[in-house]
């Protein structure tokens, strides 16, 4: 009887690859969504159904997961209608023909702040209705740093007096991470890819990250790293130093959060220390809702992201569930007094958008080289750098 | 047919149900229109219940469930990479060409004079079609949409009724003004309407309002291009792109047929050839070590667990079977930790011992050194499990002979267990050395190919083996991911190990015993 049991699973396995699994239909709405914003929406979605008469259904996925499977997913009539997601994944969604700009009245737009409405604008059209912003800042233990450093000179000083004693860091960071680095890069002129202001596009052909603040920059942080006083570590041990108290400060985003209450030290958010007088300006993501263009439903999911979620009960609500920088104005203000968000929020108003073009691809992964072999000392900055804008540049070719 | 036997039944009621459940994904697919897979199925359907009701097709009930297995899981999978690897299947090309297309005609600009009209909905009960009433809402002028036309009238109208008297229509010639719910419900055929005014379409914007549209593109599908109504400028398909004549591309790009091309880039391009002789041995030495390793120190360990005079057996060999019980995704992460050259624990003891502290993941030849290591760890208990088995199949009276002989522990070891153990898992140790070949996770994990190589044009790490560099190449590339290139690739590695496989097979004359006994 094995045997056909066997088969039966076997078919049953058929079964799955063809059932359809929730696809979207007219006057029925799919929502893909992370567990955070699934808790919220489960709250305001009965809501939903009873003002406009249309079931929706909600579907929990990894964030990290969406973008993969909505690539799989939704051309094969499985997709969602809505779907959130991170602004840098726009060029690749629109690559891949995946997402539909919005089409929503003006007002629509004061609600928000600017640079999260920018960051979700794709030559012209806005895709999504964002959330939160993210970006990182100077974390600091506030029993090893009574008050943060507001220079990079003091700041080098600090990390030296505090890495001197037995078992503490001054400061160290993920590494090799371009992204938690490149504000280091950016005070002195640093930079991805040009960023046409007025066209509103990027130039994946004028690279700046080998030009001469971007080396500037790296080779201040790199002091730090050459004579030992910043260890080089990656993101598991820095987060294990930093919740075990031993280190003083780094450079992170609201997920260090929880694991820093948890572990009940007593931290404070600070803008990243000046370099030269330039504010460092770190990467800001931020995350938005979406509506696929496999979607039946475009007139009602714009219902319902501009009447139920482009609100300020809701995104605060969002904000509640999870404690990131809220970017709807409103409910920005309702969160004012938080003091650890507010300090993100600061540190992010200087930040850039993080390039969404689909060759940003092409960065990481030699950008990481060069940083390696830079805070490792194996490869001056400037070697290390020509050679990462190097690859970068035959990877896009 | 002559006794129904419990087992009989249990046969056909099993049988019964499995034929019900193909039936209903038969007709699932069949309304999907998905005929491939659809006669796949009903293939399978034809032989299952052939196989299982008919006496003559004996043997066949035991190989059919691993067959349906091997073609579903390995068969199907291999085919697919073929044909993925003669696509550009990957970022920009995840659409087919017809999903494209209609993609690429959905999409429409404002016009330069962007009016947009505030809509009332009417409807008759038995009637289905609705009827629309449009009010622009800078200049307040009427429109009535009726069956695809629209014509402009007066607030005075005859048909326009103001029943209840509150300053708003709410009914044209017998038909009823719908609600805002109502519109809802109505909402998907709304959403179809379209008005042409003045050159523009006219098509539902909100729940609240229409506004005026053009469409940017149209096909031509006699020609095979794709006309910009803008410009009149014409995009041809250029691997699986809509390219215009100064090489502007449209998005989004849709699958197609590539041929050759992402081998013969395998071939040309110099990312991939120039660091593939370095790549390759380390992916050699490193397949090689492993097996040696693993295989020597599960071995002893087998042999010492083995020993009569041995306290406390099953207590350590719980203990080393442990880190074969632990995923190897956890367990690696960890050892990365313990190797970190300046806060790990590896180096600390080092430096406790009064010795120096070693640059595991910065130096090339550390690293290696730690991948062997964690590798070790991962891997011996799996060979010490095989080898005790081995090690029980060696019959006690050739020690006993060799005893008698005055042959000493060594060459009892050399001579008796190592080659009888050998002629045992030979094969395995072939197939542990190709599964290290491609052993992408412990690369990986630990720390991802690198270290980087100062000076080097391409991104081969100093540990990359084949998988894990052509990881980087397929997943990192230009401009997103090219499954296409990463099919190619995984088909160039399958016929290296193919080949290393054989080669093995060949040399070591593994598989003559098996052959013997036949």
């Amino acid at each position: 009887m094995k045997k056909l049991l066997a088969v039966l699973i076997a078919v049953a396995f058929v079964i799955g690859l063809t059932a359809p699994a929730a696809a979207s239909t007219p006057g029925e709405l799919i929502i893909w969504a992370d567990d955070n914003r699934v808790e919220v929406l489960e709250d305001l979605v009965p809501e939903f159904e009873e003002e406009f008469g249309v079931p929706v259904t909600l579907v929990e996925k990894a964030f990290g997961d969406i973008l993969d499977d909505l690539a799989v997913e939704a051309p094969a009539g499985e997709g969602p209608d809505i779907f959130i997601g991170a602004h840098d994944w726009l060029g690749e969604l629109i690559e891949n023909g995946l997402v539909e700009p919005l089409d929503v009245p003006g007002v629509f737009y004061d609600d928000f702040e600017e640079v999260a409405l920018d960051a979700f604008t794709y030559e012209e059209n806005l895709y999504g209705v964002p959330y939160t912003l993210e970006s990182v800042a100077l974390i600091y233990n506030r029993d090893l740093v009574p008050e943060p450093p507001e220079t990079f000179e003091e700041f080098a000083a600090l990390v030296r007096e505090i890495s001197a004693e037995e078992d503490k860091y001054g400061y160290t960071m993920p590494q090799p991470d371009p992204y938690h680095t490149y504000p280091f890069m950016t005070a002195l002129g640093g930079y991805v890819f040009h960023y046409d202001a007025e066209e509103g596009v990027y130039d994946p052909y004028d690279i700046g990250l080998n030009n001469e603040g971007a080396v500037e920059g790296l080779e201040m942080l790199n002091d730090l790293y050459a004579d030992e006083s910043v260890p080089y570590v990656d993101f598991d041990t820095m987060e294990g130093l930093l919740t075990t108290g031993d280190l003083a400060m780094t450079v992170g985003g609201p997920w260090l959060q929880p694991a820093l209450d948890d572990a009940g030290i007593d931290y404070g958010i600070a803008p990243i220390p000046t370099m030269k007088g330039e504010n460092p300006r770190p990467f800001v993501g931020v995350h938005g809702f979406m509506i696929s263009s496999f979607s039946e439903n475009r007139v009602l999911a714009q219902a319902l992201l501009t009447e139920l979620v482009a609100t300020e009960d809701t995104m605060y609500r969002i904000y509640q569930a999870e404690p990131r920088p809220p970017v709807h104005k409103a409910a920005a203000e309702l969160a004012a007094d938080d003091e650890i968000t507010q300090g993100f929020l600061e540190s992010g108003a200087e930040g850039t958008p993080m390039p969404d073009i689909p060759e940003m691809a092409a960065v990481w992964g030699a950008w990481e080289d060069a940083l390696s072999l830079i805070f490792t000392q194996e490869q001056g900055v400037q070697a290390a750098m020509d050679d990462a804008v190097e690859q970068i540049r035959a990877s896009i070719e | 047919m002559a006794s129904f036997d419990k087992k009989h039944i249990l046969k056909i009621a099993l049988l019964a149900i499995f034929n019900a459940l193909a039936v209903w994904s038969a007709i699932i697919l069949f309304v999907q229109r998905n005929y491939p897979i659809l006669a796949v199925l009903v293939v399978g359907i034809i032989i299952i219940n052939y196989v299982y009701l008919s006496s003559k097709t004996y043997p066949a009930k035991y190989i059919l469930p691993g067959t349906v297995f091997m073609i579903l899981l390995v068969v199907f999978p291999l085919l697919y990479t073929v044909y993925i690897s003669f696509t550009n299947y990957g970022t920009g090309h995840i659409l087919n060409k017809e999903q494209a297309i209609s993609r690429i005609e959905a999409q429409y600009y404002r016009p330069e004079d962007p009016r947009e009209f505030d809509f009332k909905a009417f409807k008759q009960d038995e009637i289905e079609e609705l009827k629309l009433l449009f009010e622009d809402q800078e200049d307040g002028r009427l429109f009535l949409g009726i069956e695809g036309e629209i014509e402009e009238v007066i607030r005075e109208d005859e048909r326009l009724l103001d029943t209840t008297g509150d300053g708003e229509i709410d009914e044209i010639n017998g038909n009823q003004r719908l609600e805002r719910a109502d519109i809802i419900q109505n909402v998907a055929v709304i959403e179809q309407m379209r008005f042409s005014y003045n050159d523009s379409e006219m098509r539902m914007r909100d729940l609240n309002s229409f506004a005026l549209y053009r469409p940017a593109f149209e096909y031509d599908e006699a020609r095979d291009v794709m006309v910009d109504l803008r410009t009149n400028e014409e995009y041809r398909p250029v691997e699986g792109r809509f390219t215009n004549d100064e090489g502007e591309r449209l998005s989004p790009g849709f699958r197609t047929y590539l041929g050759w091309d992402n081998y013969q880039e395998l071939i040309t391009d110099p990312r991939v050839s120039r660091p593939f002789l370095r790549v390759f041995v380390w992916t050699f030495q490193w397949a090689l070590l492993s097996v040696i390793t693993t295989f020597g120190l599960g071995l002893f360990l087998a042999i010492l667990l083995n020993d009569q005079s041995m306290k406390l057996v099953k207590l350590y060999r719980v203990l080393l079977i442990l880190p074969y019980a632990i995923p190897a995704f956890i367990s690696v992460l960890i050892w990365r930790g313990m190797f970190n050259p300046t806060v790990g624990i590896v180096n600390r003891m080092l430096v406790n011992f009064g010795l120096s502290s070693i640059p595991w993941l910065h130096n090339i030849f550390w690293t290696r050194v730690a991948l062997v290591l964690v590798n070790l760890w991962l891997g011996f208990p799996y060979m010490m499990l095989l080898s005790m088995g081995a090690l029980q199949s060696i019959s006690g009276n050739l020690y006993e002979a060799a005893i008698i002989d005055g042959a000493s522990r060594w060459q009892q070891f050399r001579y008796i267990t190592l080659p009888l153990v050998l002629v045992a898992l030979g094969p395995l140790l072939i197939a542990s050395f190709a599964f290290n070949f491609n052993n992408f996770n412990v690369i990986y994990l630990f720390n991802e190919g690198r270290p980087a190589i100062a000076g080097a044009q391409t991104p081969a790490g100093g540990t990359d083996i084949l998988i894990s560099y052509t990881y980087r190449l397929s997943f990192e590339a230009g401009r997103g991911s090219d499954f296409g290139l990463a099919a190619a690739v995984t088909m160039l590695i399958f016929f290296i190990t193919a080949a290393v496989t054989w080669f093995n097979f060949k040399f070591t004359g593994a598989l003559e015993e098996v052959k013997e006994n036949e």
